[in-house]
């Protein structure tokens, strides 16, 4: 079973894949060095106030309105960002993989029951539920994360699905059946595992549309008000923009490498995987 | 083919101008030398301030309903005459008499009588008004011998100083043959259809656009108002009123709708004036709540290390630009009748913060937190969700973990002033001109639940009540005004509430816009004076 690193492989051989690995790589770097780089809270207040980015050594991003790191609140946004994107792609790709698999397994009634379920939360958009049920249960990281996956999941349980659709007619599906393995054994050990890759290429978008959720929500002042986020950085800088734009502008750089990054991500491992199935 | 080309091009040309002539205001059109756009934040869905004493609502509604009294800068007690010419209070406190303006219109024509004067109090000022409830608590009667007297009658002794002080706050007049009979008076339709007798006339509010106002020519003012108009176009986005202006869509926005941090920026365009002045009469205080039932707020120790390891002077200058002025309790400054700044004050130290918690049982563990908090910033102002920002990192740099819960104001109310499910919370008060009206309520204990801006932390002390009380029933001005400068004593001694500063708002108009800020409610005042220069 080397069909994971053929695919990383040929990924690392699409430069959209390569830019996109570098991209995340540098963010991940950051995120991963700034509690060594900037100890201590990224909200302390550092230094005087406003002070413009490349005049102080001591903030070369400058500080906001009341004093805070720009460049630490950088480094621990993107912390926040990239932890809520994996962790929100994550719980999303598990549930919806989940369903859709034992949608797709099971046919019938439960197909039926499971799929109107997806449809219902198919029909309102994602960020209108992100921001029903933040302001409901309250602003804090754990129910972000959970409030994105509820927008999120339906993508993942629909490709599941038709993938185990396909899956469930193969040949070693039958001889499992025959062998008189448990019918939930069979989906999760033997129709899951085949049908995944193609909902994992899903995961570099939903992560992408996570990060955008979690900073549209910071902006509206419905993300944790504890934690520093690119999206509460913006709504801070917005209170300045004509006379300090930069508060807003580093942020958003963030924001756009992100997103960004994870886009080229995906696309590269789109390719790959095509390249993957083009082949016998 | 030439001539052909030709003509299609002016038709477009013309057609494009026709475009842009509907996309024009009808506002562009009408003569814009008496005829002034001011910027306003919000709608209210009850207009009538006889009911809804607040600003949002005499922002609007002060222009067309007037009060028996406005406040000044140099009339005789901080007052100038409106509907009444004249105003004494007798020795026992029993009764208050009022001389009542004469030759005045309603704005349906109608002569405004004392018989509409005793219907306001009793009917409305009395049972309905947020803050007449308190003012006019033991009103009994009020006595009309003639058209233009109205002699209030009141079981209890009632201090004719705070009668006096909420006179522009409480007593807008409303029209006895518009209100009489109805069954509800808090839910008339007349309450958005307001017949007044100010200088101006209510005239149409398209919701979501404006609320126009118009010229009263029988106003009984002479020569006033010197407006045509007034156009109150709704903007809800803070930020948008700072372009509008620039712009010269609106010539006035009132109440800090431009932010603190873009007026350096826009005092040095051309044509444009920033006041800060025309507020001192509704301050408002920036202060701390605090929850007594955690038995770490309930030591009086906890609570001045709390007021130490603020520094009022950082948030004075960085969350408010300089546009406010520290507190030293719960009376401002700009209230010199009763302000008393002798009292037990808290400079920032750190250390001696530190100190007090140590002292009062609370040492750091091992992560070099004492113990947790959580921190509710009202959502009304910027101000307000700042200050939340910095108290977090102020208390955390004494070893006290907050975590800020942000609610929308709905949520905020709730969980604040009816379940008490906060340990601090930032609220901005308003001192309204006497400590009766909406100060004492904050210390006082025996507030039902549910009431905003009062004591819902649980704070009780005899003897703080006893001096509320006392002072609630002293008639002689001198005494009362001594009983509340030892009020303010008591209150900075055990901080019920932490008052970190005072700030009023900021006006910005275009310089053709004249008597801007000229009394000490100037926003919600009646504009009769106001005037536009072309």
């Amino acid at each position: 079973m080397n069909a994971p690193i053929n695919t990383l492989g040929r990924l690392l051989r699409s430069p959209a894949g390569v830019a996109g690995l570098a991209l995340l790589a540098l963010l991940a770097l950051a995120a991963l060095s700034a509690p060594f780089l900037f100890p201590g809270d990224p909200l302390a207040i550092a230094g005087a106030p406003l002070t413009p980015p490349f005049t102080d050594p001591a903030f070369p991003l400058g500080t906001d309105r009341l004093g805070r790191n720009v460049l630490a609140g950088l480094f621990h946004g993107a912390q926040a960002s990239l932890a809520v994107g994996l962790a929100a792609a994550a719980v999303s790709i598990i549930a919806g993989a989940l369903v859709g698999t034992i949608a797709g397994f099971a046919g019938g009634l439960v197909d039926e029951a499971l799929m109107r379920v997806v449809d219902a939360f198919q029909t309102v958009p994602g960020f209108l539920l992100a921001l029903a049920f933040v302001s409901v249960a309250g602003a804090s990281l754990p129910v972000v994360i959970l409030a994105i996956a509820l927008g999120a999941w339906t993508g993942p349980a629909r490709l599941a699905r038709a993938e185990v659709l396909s899956i469930r007619e193969r040949d070693y599906v039958a001889a499992a059946r025959v062998i008189g393995m448990h019918p939930a054994e069979i989906a999760l050990r033997e129709v899951l595992p085949n049908a995944l890759p193609p909902v994992l290429a899903l995961a570099a978008v939903i992560v992408g549309n996570a990060v955008l959720i979690e900073s549209a929500l910071s902006f509206l002042g419905l993300g944790d008000p504890n934690i520093v986020t690119w999206g509460s950085m913006i709504a801070e800088g917005r209170n300045v923009l004509r006379s300090a734009p930069f508060l807003s502008i580093v942020p958003g750089i963030g924001l756009v490498v992100t997103v960004l990054g994870v886009y080229l991500l995906a696309e590269g491992l789109s390719d790959a995987l095509a390249s993957r199935k083009a082949r016998p | 083919m030439n001539t052909i080309s030709l003509s299609r091009r002016t038709l477009i040309r013309g057609s494009a101008l026709l475009l842009v002539s509907t996309a024009l205001p009808p506002v562009a059109f009408g003569q814009s030398g008496s005829r002034l756009i001011v910027a306003a934040d919000s709608e209210p869905r009850n207009l009538n301030p006889a009911i809804v004493a607040s600003n949002g609502v005499f922002f609007i509604a002060s222009k067309v309903i007037e009060p028996l009294a406005e406040a000044s800068f140099d009339g005789e007690g901080g007052l100038a005459p409106r509907l009444a010419i004249a105003w004494e209070g007798s020795d026992d406190g029993l009764s208050a008499t009022f001389r009542l303006r004469e030759g005045v219109k309603w704005h349906d024509g109608q002569p405004f009588t004392s018989a509409d004067v005793a219907f306001s109090a009793l009917q409305v000022w009395k049972p309905l008004q947020n803050l007449g409830r308190l003012v006019f608590a033991n009103l009994e009667a009020v006595d009309t011998p003639d058209d233009h007297t109205a002699v209030f009658r009141f079981a209890k002794p009632t201090p004719f100083q705070l009668i006096r002080n909420a006179l522009p706050v409480v007593s807008s007049v409303v029209a006895k043959h518009i209100f009489e009979g109805e069954a509800d008076i808090a839910a008339s339709e007349a309450n958005n259809r307001l017949v007044g007798t100010g200088p101006f006339r209510f005239a149409e509010h398209r919701p979501g656009e404006y609320y126009r106002l118009e010229r009263n020519p029988d106003y009984w003012g002479e020569g006033e108002p010197k407006l045509d108009e007034i156009i109150f176009r709704v903007l809800p986005d803070r930020a948008a009123a700072a372009g509008a202006l620039e712009a010269g869509e609106i010539q006035l926005a009132a109440f800090s709708q431009v932010p603190l941090t873009d007026l350096d920026r826009i005092s040095k365009v051309p044509g444009i004036e920033v006041y800060s002045k025309g507020y001192e009469a509704l301050t408002y205080q920036l202060g701390v709540e605090i929850n007594h039932r955690r038995a770490e707020l309930a030591n009086v120790k906890v609570r001045q290390a709390i007021a130490h390891a603020i520094d009022r002077d950082f948030v004075v200058r960085t969350i408010f630009l300089g546009y406010a002025e520290t507190a030293t309790g719960i009376v401002p400054k700009n209230a010199p009748e009763f302000y008393n700044g002798d009292v037990r004050a808290y400079p920032f130290d750190v250390d001696k913060a530190n100190a007090l918690l140590d002292e009062a049982g609370y040492p750091r563990k091992d992560g070099g937190t004492r113990f947790r908090l959580r921190l509710l910033p009202a959502p009304y102002f910027t101000e307000t969700r700042q200050f939340g920002d910095y108290l977090r990192q102020a208390l955390a740099a004494v070893g006290i973990d907050a975590t800020v819960v942000n609610n929308d104001a709905a949520a905020h109310q709730k969980a604040v002033y009816t379940d008490h499910e906060f340990d601090l919370a930032v609220a901005p008060t308003v001192f309204r001109g006497d400590p009766a009206i909406s100060t004492t309520i904050l210390v006082r204990s025996g507030t039902p639940a549910g009431v905003p801006f009062s004591n819902q932390g649980g704070y009780e002390n005899a003897d703080i009540d006893a001096l509320i009380d006392k002072a609630g029933e002293t008639v002689d001005t001198t005494a009362r005004t001594e009983l509340y400068k030892q009020l303010q004593v008591l209150v900075a001694q055990d901080l019920p509430i932490i008052n970190v500063a005072d700030w009023g708002f900021i006006t910005v108009a275009s310089s053709q816009v004249k008597n801007v800020s000229n009394n000490p409610r100037w926003a919600v005042s009646n504009w009769a004076d106001t005037e536009l220069e072309s």
